[in-house]
């Protein structure tokens, strides 16, 4: 029970919100995405969206650049390695909470 | 959190990780379509000449057009049935992945057309093809894959057998091979559930 307390203690709270937790999800897949590509992936708001990258940007998860494609200004946003990092815990922490879970019920 | 909660989260991360690199809104209906089309295409020339380059390019003309027709249709509907942009980045990927299989098969057409060879195409297309759907298999669904690969397989053995063969086997392995297509792709629709939706929103 300790065990499993403390892995769900040691969950990264800022990947454990569900709109992060899929921007992190996205970005780790698909590389490189720009703003609107990731919005229209996720189907999350443009305010939405905004206010979970600056989360991610200001704990360094995230690295967001503005450019311009012509005359259109455009943000592109992807993981850092922090970022990366990050993720790949909270992978391994829900990972271990199920298995966990699974040896208790044999228990 | 319980390991429930958690086992969810982790099938809504691989879902997500998916939907962003693979191209979703390709329809089971456009496949069956397209395998239906493809498959009467062929029966025609039960009552057509083969050898006529009129009556070949009107046929498979016909039948691209359609397969096309259904892909579009099928595909915006999706789009606005799931709420999904429907030129997204795994579309273009798509899309840039099959342009040179597409470019090849214009210009051999032409190119054995212009010469009287028209007969021989069968094969060519299906390695056009095969090549084009093994190169959209990292953004495609897996199903695609298996087309590629009937395809490729399916391509010399035509060209092997010659022109007496090729509508035959146009019309069975492009429309049994899109008609599987169609019914894997049927399958996967089937077992997806709106859960992912829910979660993000």
């Amino acid at each position: 029970v300790d065990e499993f307390k403390r892995l769900v203690d040691e969950l990264d709270p800022l990947l454990h919100e569900p709109g992060r937790m899929a921007i992190v999800s996205a970005l780790a897949a698909g590389g490189r995405m720009t703003f609107t590509d990731l919005r229209d992936a996720l189907t999350m708001t443009d305010g939405n969206l905004s206010i979970h990258l600056q989360k991610l940007e200001k704990k360094g998860y995230v690295a967001i650049d503005k450019q311009f494609v012509g005359r259109r200004p455009q943000t592109r946003c992807q993981l850092t390695r922090a970022g990366r990092t990050a993720f790949t815990r909270y992978l391994d922490h829900l990972e271990a909470i199920v298995r966990q879970g699974r040896a208790q019920e044999r228990a | 959190m319980d390991p429930n909660q958690a086992a969810r989260n982790l099938e809504v991360i691989r879902t997500l990780m998916e939907r962003t690199t693979r191209y979703q809104l390709l329809t089971a209906h456009a496949g069956l379509a397209a395998g239906c089309l493809a498959g009467t295409g062929a029966l025609l020339f039960v009552f057509l000449d083969p050898a006529n380059p009129r009556h070949f390019a009107a046929v498979w003309g016909l039948v691209f057009a359609g397969s096309l027709l259904a892909t579009a249709v099928g595909t915006l509907m999706r789009g606005r049935e799931t709420g999904e942009k429907v030129w997204s980045r795994p579309a273009r990927a798509v899309v840039g992945a099959l342009a040179p299989a597409l470019a090849a098969a214009a210009v051999f057409t032409v190119f054995f057309f212009s010469r009287g060879m028209h007969l021989w195409l069968p094969g060519v297309w299906m390695l056009c093809y095969g090549q084009g759907a093994l190169a959209t298999s990292a953004y495609a669904p897996t199903a695609i894959r298996w087309l590629g690969l009937l395809m490729l397989l399916a391509a010399p053995v035509t060209l092997a057998l010659g022109p007496q063969w090729s509508i035959a086997l146009m019309g069975v392995v492009f429309g049994l091979g899109h008609v599987g297509l169609g019914v894997l792709l049927l399958i996967t629709e089937r077992q997806q559930t709106p859960r992912l939706h829910r979660s993000v929103a």
